[in-house]
């Protein structure tokens, strides 16, 4: 141990000519504050006594300045100068304490100094101290100190290095004050998402009523979704949709195209998306019914993904249901994380952008097992098809959903079908783009639906 | 070199444990007094003057009674004081009293008419520092408002306003005082040829009732049904700070970081660390940024046309620097596992700039986000509580009561000679009024239902941000009351951190500095 710090100081300090303040001590080698003060102190002596001069240390003094007049407590019997107007009595005619006379009464408020002062300084700051409670070596640096303001370089550097340690566990060691009763929240820490997203997310939102032949976001949206099912599909069916249910529609209609945009994107954003997510599940009650339909459906959407997260293993021949328990399942765990964020800054571009983010990873579990068999200039096998349905509501709307089924395919019409059918993953981005617009028309608006099969 | 005590950390490392420090709890109980109403529920559609019908409607029973109780044997020449319903209502040569709010007419207070016109100038105005050019009739040794009997044409004149009308104040019992636009009083004497009325005495409200302590906790306690304990153990001290001015740029924030050190107890030797500890809460008084507020200044906007910019009415996203919040978050963030906070915004802190402002947003501390309460589930107090300005709130059972500095800034430019901040403190509790120039120079939200700035308690402290200098003192009221009042200076001048013993209400002060010479 004692070999340790002398070793640790000496390259630090010497060789690499750092500044070293005891906070950057106690962090390296896990020591007590109080600890790294006798290091340094030792090392500084040990140094000085072989090679004076070579180290240079700033000190913290601790202690009571010699007399200052405790001016500070308002004796205004000491401005003489002054008019009038001071005298408060008539005016206030219960004031006791600022009459004059009576300030001279009041003992003066003890005042601590503590005080940061370079070695060349240290006999002059004794000096002007009356009492001295404590001494002790804040900072070592192998050249004198130009600018003492350098030293806030430990404190940022202590931030950036040691900024994974967390401050209720690690910090005991170095000496700080302890509190029993700290609360703090249990949240994955993340930092805000950069501002790009939420420009693009902002465009998004301005083309609404784009029907969503990509509804799903994600898994954890899926229990909203599920409200939406019914509405959500067509412009038709729009007029309909309650204006409780319009800014999750939009938030998922938006998430249709950022999921063509989106790419690789960063854990983070999965995490505000789920907080997202969160804010809007309060919103609508989780429906089961049409979270088979859903789940289904956000297979169909892919974009080029390259992250592929731990999405449940889905197999082609998998029940429905099967997949649906699993998506509860998840939503379950999310649920602290969404707890902190709901109804916050809940953000509607944020989540939207989030949503896109999400699915590209489960998609793209789904995508692989229903891709083409073969590329033979002929593609052919089983792929998942958005068809129409046309139910009449409760309330004696239309509403015409729709519902992924599986169809196969095969390379005969290549065109009409990428046009038609939501991009996949072969597809370089811009197709994808175009297609998944594309691919956004057949299901909602009626005309489009003209021009898909040729 | 030293004496034995103060050497122990000058010495080589000795294999002695170093004792773990704990902290003395904090018992805190925010008040929401100052919360205003989210969303669509706040609304700005009513009229500021419903405020000061509220106000007097509030304030006019305690200010009669006490009135009535000084004067009712009041006799001049074998005429009694009679008490008179309206301002209106005073007639020639008689001797009467009355209530009302104080109308002060300034000639430099700010005006929107003159600053439309001033905006065609050339060179911007100076700031005010005072509203009153201080320059009167009547001599000199007697200025501004108060002087020559209130007619200072040049000067400024007093007024006394209820809903029926206004009553020009005179006399020279005028220039002893402190008024400004908004306090409730009762003044006494008669109306004279001019149509003036002469002021022969005046009363304010006084202090309201003072709870003992523990009374927030002890009722929270009753109302639950949980006994009340009638044992608490004893308080630590408070911290209290403001003016961190953290700007962004480097070369001023050693002695914050002194300051961290010190609150966390690593810094100093073992016996002041063990004053440390007994610091149970850190409250910071405004301030926190400097030049962070949204909205520019009337002297901003005018510098900023002047120099042939853009004029940006509100805020200006391109200038965004988040060097000043992130470092700041940093900084709370450092302190919050040892200490909890409470955060008052000032006017230089990125929240509305109309009182009450409401609390820094949980947006702007992502990393101490995590001790702040959840918005949707708030289970109790949060650790980092980011609250409004003037803020109410109990802390280890005495109640305080914190601005930011802006009342008591704008009361300052009211009165022409008057240097002494303790003053206007005092006077401001007399009024029973947190913020009593608001809405005239003070910009505040237009509260319907009543005044929330009238005091309807007495707070144990009343601490004020962003002064000069630190100044404290006692002030005393009719029933025992008794207010400590804190002046807390700017922490990024001087280095001054006030601790106040939560068992006597004493202050005192630990100042950091750093030695520059050489």
């Amino acid at each position: 141990m004692a070999q340790d710090y002398t070793e640790w100081l000496a390259i630090n300090v010497l060789n690499e000519q750092q500044l070293v303040s005891y906070r950057s001590l106690s962090r390296a080698l896990k020591v007590h504050s109080n600890l790294a003060k006798q290091m340094l102190y030792d090392f500084h002596r040990k140094q000085n006594a072989k090679k004076p001069g070579t180290l240079h240390a700033t000190y913290l003094i601790t202690g009571i300045k010699r007399t200052e007049r405790p001016a500070t407590n308002g004796t205004h019997s000491q401005r003489d100068g002054e008019h009038t107007v001071m005298q408060s009595s008539p005016l206030l005619p219960s004031s006791s304490a600022l009459k004059p006379d009576e300030h001279d009464d009041e003992e003066p408020n003890a005042v601590q100094t503590v005080m940061l002062v370079k070695q060349e300084s240290l006999e002059l700051a004794k000096s002007k101290f009356e009492s001295i409670t404590g001494i002790h070596i804040y900072s070592l640096q192998a050249k004198g100190l130009g600018d003492i303001q350098s030293l806030t370089e430990c404190n940022r550097k202590i931030a950036v290095d040691y900024d994974l340690e967390d401050p209720l566990e690690a910090w005991k060691q170095y000496g700080t004050i302890q509190n029993p009763n700290v609360k703090r929240r249990t949240q994955r820490r993340q930092l805000p998402p950069p501002p790009a997203p939420v420009a693009k997310a902002a465009v998004a939102k301005a083309k609404p009523p784009i029907p969503t032949a990509k509804p799903t976001t994600l898994k954890k949206e899926a229990s909203k979704d599920s409200q939406e099912a019914k509405p959500t599909s067509n412009a038709s069916a729009k007029a309909t949709t309650e204006p409780a249910k319009k800014p999750p529609t939009n938030k998922r209609q938006s998430s249709d195209i950022f999921k063509s945009f989106a790419k690789g994107k960063p854990k983070a954003k999965t995490e505000q998306e789920s907080q997202g997510s969160a804010g809007s599940t309060p919103k609508a009650a989780p429906d089961d019914e049409p979270i088979a339909g859903f789940s289904d459906e956000e297979d169909a959407d892919e974009g080029d993904a390259d992250i592929i997260e731990e999405a449940p293993q889905a197999v082609d021949g998998k029940s429905k249901k099967e997949r649906e328990a699993e998506l509860q399942a998840m939503m379950e765990q999310e649920d602290e994380v969404m707890e902190d964020a709901a109804g916050a800054e809940l953000e509607h571009a944020e989540a939207d952008v989030d949503e896109g983010a999400i699915d590209k990873p489960d998609l793209q579990a789904e995508e692989p097992k229903e891709t083409v068999q073969f590329e033979n200039g002929r593609r052919r096998g089983r792929r998942r098809v958005m068809k129409k349905k046309t139910v009449k509501d409760e309330d004696g709307y239309l509403v015409t959903k729709e519902e992924a089924t599986w169809e196969s395919f095969s390379e005969d019409e290549p065109a009409p079908k990428r046009i038609k059918v939501p991009p996949t993953t072969s597809m370089s981005k811009s197709t994808t783009t175009a297609a998944g617009k594309k691919g956004a028309k057949p299901g909602g608006s009626n005309i489009m639906s003209f021009f898909s099969k040729k | 070199m030293n004496g034995d005590s103060h050497a122990d950390l000058l010495q080589p490392p000795s294999n002695i444990e170093p004792t773990v420090l704990e902290r003395t709890a904090s018992h805190y109980t925010p008040l929401p007094t100052y919360q205003l109403p989210k969303g669509e529920h706040r609304h700005y559609q009513q009229q500021y003057a419903d405020m000061y019908f509220a106000r007097l409607a509030q304030l006019k029973p305690a200010v009669e009674q006490i009135a009535s109780e000084a004067w009712a044997d009041f006799e001049i020449g074998g005429e009694t004081a009679s008490r008179k319903d309206r301002v209106l209502d005073v007639r020639q040569g008689e001797l009467c009293w009355v209530a009302g709010t104080v109308y002060m007419e300034m000639p430099l207070k700010p005006n929107v008419l003159e600053d439309i016109g001033k905006e065609h100038w050339i060179a911007a105005p100076p700031p005010r520092v005072k509203y009153d050019t201080g320059v009167g009739l009547g001599g000199d040794s007697e200025r501004g408002a108060h002087a020559g009997g209130g007619k200072g044409l040049a000067g400024a004149q007093i007024m006394l306003e209820d809903e029926s009308g206004r009553l020009r104040l005179t006399g020279g019992y005028l220039s002893g005082g402190l008024l400004v636009t908004g306090a409730i009083v009762a003044v006494m004497g008669t109306e004279n040829s001019d149509g003036d009325f002469e002021v022969l005495d005046l009363r304010v409200p006084d202090l309201p009732r003072q709870p003992p302590r523990w009374e927030t906790e002890d009722g929270d306690a009753a109302l639950q049904g949980k006994s009340v304990t009638k044992k608490r153990p004893s308080s630590g001290k408070v911290a209290i700070i403001s003016g961190l001015g953290v700007s962004g740029v480097e070369g001023d924030t050693l002695l914050l970081d002194l300051l961290l050190e010190y609150l966390l107890g690593e810094s100093t030797d073992p016996a002041s660390q063990q004053q440390a500890a007994s610091i149970s809460r850190l409250i910071i008084a405004g301030n926190s940024l400097s030049h962070s507020s949204p909205i520019p200044s009337r002297e901003e906007l005018a510098a900023a046309t002047k120099k042939g910019g853009r004029k940006t009415y509100g805020y200006d996203s391109a200038s965004y620097n988040a060097a000043p919040t992130d470092h700041l978050d940093q900084w709370l963030a450092t302190l919050l596992p040892s200490i909890p906070i409470t955060l008052l915004p000032g006017e230089q802190d990125p929240t509305s700039t109309s009182l009450p402002q409401q609390p820094i947003h949980a947006a702007m501390f992502p990393h101490s986000r995590a001790y702040m309460n959840p918005p949707t589930a708030p289970e109790g107090p949060g650790w980092f509580d980011s609250t409004t300005n003037p803020a109410e709130f109990s802390a280890d059972g005495w109640r305080f009561l914190g601005t930011g500095g802006q009342p008591v800034d704008d009361v300052y430019k009211y009165l022409p000679d008057c240097e002494e901040r303790l003053e206007m403190m005092e006077a401001m509790l007399r009024w029973r009024l947190t913020a009593p120039t608001a809405p005239d120079t003070l910009w505040c939200y237009p509260f319907q239902d009543g005044d929330q700035f009238v005091m309807k308690e007495c707070p144990h402290v009343f601490l004020v941000g962003n002064q000069p200098k630190f100044e404290t003192t006692v002030v005393e009221g009719p029933l025992g009351q008794q207010v400590r009042v804190l002046a807390v200076p700017r922490f990024k001048e001087t280095g001054e951190l006030i601790l106040l013993d939560c068992e006597t209400l004493v202050p005192e002060i630990v100042r950091f500095e750093v030695l520059d010479e050489g």
